[in-house]
């Protein structure tokens, strides 16, 4: 197989999708019962119990908690990655990794938004990607 | 409930043993706290043998070599409180009633992956995204910092007082002292944390003999008593969750002080779950001895050294001693055995009644530790 038809694994399968003017966006879930929304997406409510659960896309921007720059990590991974857990506006927390940005200019509390990225590639060389955040640039673009 | 005391205490150094086996590893802790207990083996009951990573029926495997056999034998997996929670289950036994005499034994044999950060849950959805425990550990640091000031100088000061208590502990796994400044220039595992921010990998084992306090004095003529036993899960959040303030250490923590009717000013030192440097600066707060925010000034002023108020891994805790996951709960538990009567020479905190370890596990996504056990102990 070339290279140009290998095609990427998607780590976050159904779990992220792109909308029509091609922003990515996290898709997790909600119960329609208690309300509760969690990502990645899960077919039973860990608030109810409940299994009314349906999909929903989550916001694209959200807030840096924290981050760190990772130079240790199992074999596949691309190092060094910056591993970050971002807080989406729908009480949401996501792990997810940070690209295309310096370490040196993240800030705590900082907008990110969502990118598709790739991550690092399996034994057989294939890569792999997933979902990621990138620093929002300010004053608009 | 019946009292519970311990009776013998064993442990081998913790280091790296990959030309041995798991058991081969084990054995010579258990026969040491089986002799140390003065106990015929055919008067224990039972045998709780925690371990994470080391396969089935480990404590069968361990136990065959010293004939140790016919006994319900219960092996316990929780991460790296296996052995923690072993001890648990060791003590519910014996207070129940159940048995008057049981043995509890940690143990692991890391050296077998070959080294790198511990292998996770493969999935689990963030380990699947490249989550290793350092990073977790690594973001609390920097949101803590970003939160409360404190500084790297200040996390690497943690590095520097364990290996200063691990330099005095023959069964540590690095008896080296580190500066400040060779913490900070050692490589980089996940920013903030540096390799002397990180406990190493390797293997080792502890155990113990515990029996009913009313029985204890036939093999001791200083047992230590258990004064108080806690378990608890994380709880799963899937939302915003404060990282800077351990939950399912603060509950324990309060749940143990109650039950145990003491506060943290009764305890007089502490092994607790320092896996990497800024661990231990979030326990301090979490099991009360000093208050949100104080952490660095404890340390700073030397009240967690031995010889300060409240010394804190004197063993040279995970960082220095090491921590072969499975083996730490009841690693922890004999340093305060031997602690509690007086027989650690050098790092000997003075006279000290009451000691407390605390021992998480993790590695599983939407908690802040999937598992705490927290023990209290007194002479």
């Amino acid at each position: 197989m070339s290279e140009e038809l290998q095609e990427a694994l998607n780590l976050a399968g159904d779990a992220v999708t792109r909308d029509a003017d091609g922003t990515v966006r996290l898709v997790g879930s909600e119960c329609g019962d208690c309300g509760k929304k969690a990502y990645p997406p899960s077919d039973v409510c860990p608030e109810c119990m409940s299994e009314n659960l349906s999909p929903i896309k989550l916001s694209t921007q959200g807030k840096l908690y924290s981050w760190s720059v990772v130079h240790a990590a199992p074999k596949g991974w691309t190092l060094p990655f910056i591993a970050a857990y971002v807080d989406l506006p729908e009480d949401v927390r996501v792990f997810a990794h940070i690209v295309d940005a310096d370490p040196d200019s993240l800030e705590i509390d900082m907008e990110v938004e969502t990118r598709m990225a790739t991550l690092g590639s399996d034994e057989s060389g294939a890569p792999f990607e997933s979902f990621a955040f990138t620093p929002v640039q300010k004053g608009g673009s | 409930m019946r009292d519970v005391a311990i009776v013998g205490a064993g442990m081998v150094p913790f280091g790296k043993y990959q030309e041995k086996t798991l058991a081969d590893i084990a054995w010579p802790a258990v026969k040491q706290a089986v002799e140390d207990a003065g106990i015929k083996k055919t008067d224990i009951e039972a045998t709780y043998c925690g371990t994470a990573l080391g396969g089935m029926m480990a404590g069968q495997r361990i136990l065959k070599k010293l004939g140790i056999t016919g006994l319900p034998i219960i092996n316990i997996e929780n991460a790296c409180s296996s052995s923690s929670t072993a001890f648990r289950e060791g003590w519910i036994s014996v207070a129940a009633g159940v048995y008057d005499a049981v043995l509890v034994i940690g143990v692991e044999k890391l050296t077998k992956f070959g080294g790198g950060t511990l292998p996770l849950e493969k999935e689990d959805w963030e380990v699947s995204h490249g989550l290793v425990m350092p990073a977790l550990y690594a973001m609390r640091a920097r949101r803590y910092m970003h939160e409360y000031g404190l500084t790297e100088n200040d996390i690497a000061d943690v590095s520097v007082k364990a290996r200063k208590h691990g330099v005095w502990n023959e069964d540590a796994q690095f008896r080296k002292e580190v500066t400040r400044e060779e913490v900070l220039a050692s490589r980089p595992v996940a920013d903030p944390l540096k390799l002397f921010h990180c406990c190493p990998s390797g293997d080792g084992a502890a155990a113990v003999v515990i029996c009913s306090a009313e029985k204890a004095k036939q093999y001791s003529a200083s047992p230590i008593k258990v004064i108080g036993s806690e378990i608890n899960s994380g709880k799963y959040m899937t939302g915003y969750r404060d990282m800077t303030s351990p939950e399912i250490t603060l509950r324990g923590a309060k749940q143990l002080y109650e039950e145990a009717g003491i506060g943290p000013e009764d305890v007089d030192l502490a092994e607790v779950h320092d896996a990497f440097a800024i661990a231990e600066l979030l326990y301090y707060e979490a099991l009360g001895f000093c208050a949100k925010g104080d952490a660095a000034k404890l340390l700073a002023d030397g009240e967690t050294s031995v010889g300060g108020k409240i010394p804190v891994n004197p063993s040279g805790g995970l960082l220095s001693k090491g921590h072969p996951i499975g083996s730490t709960g009841v690693a922890q538990i004999v340093e305060i055995v031997r602690q509690l009567r007086g027989q650690c020479g050098q790092r000997q905190v003075e006279g000290a009644k009451v000691g407390l370890t605390h021992c998480t596990g993790g590695g599983v996504s939407g908690f802040d530790h999937g598992v705490c056990s927290i023990h209290l102990f007194a002479r």
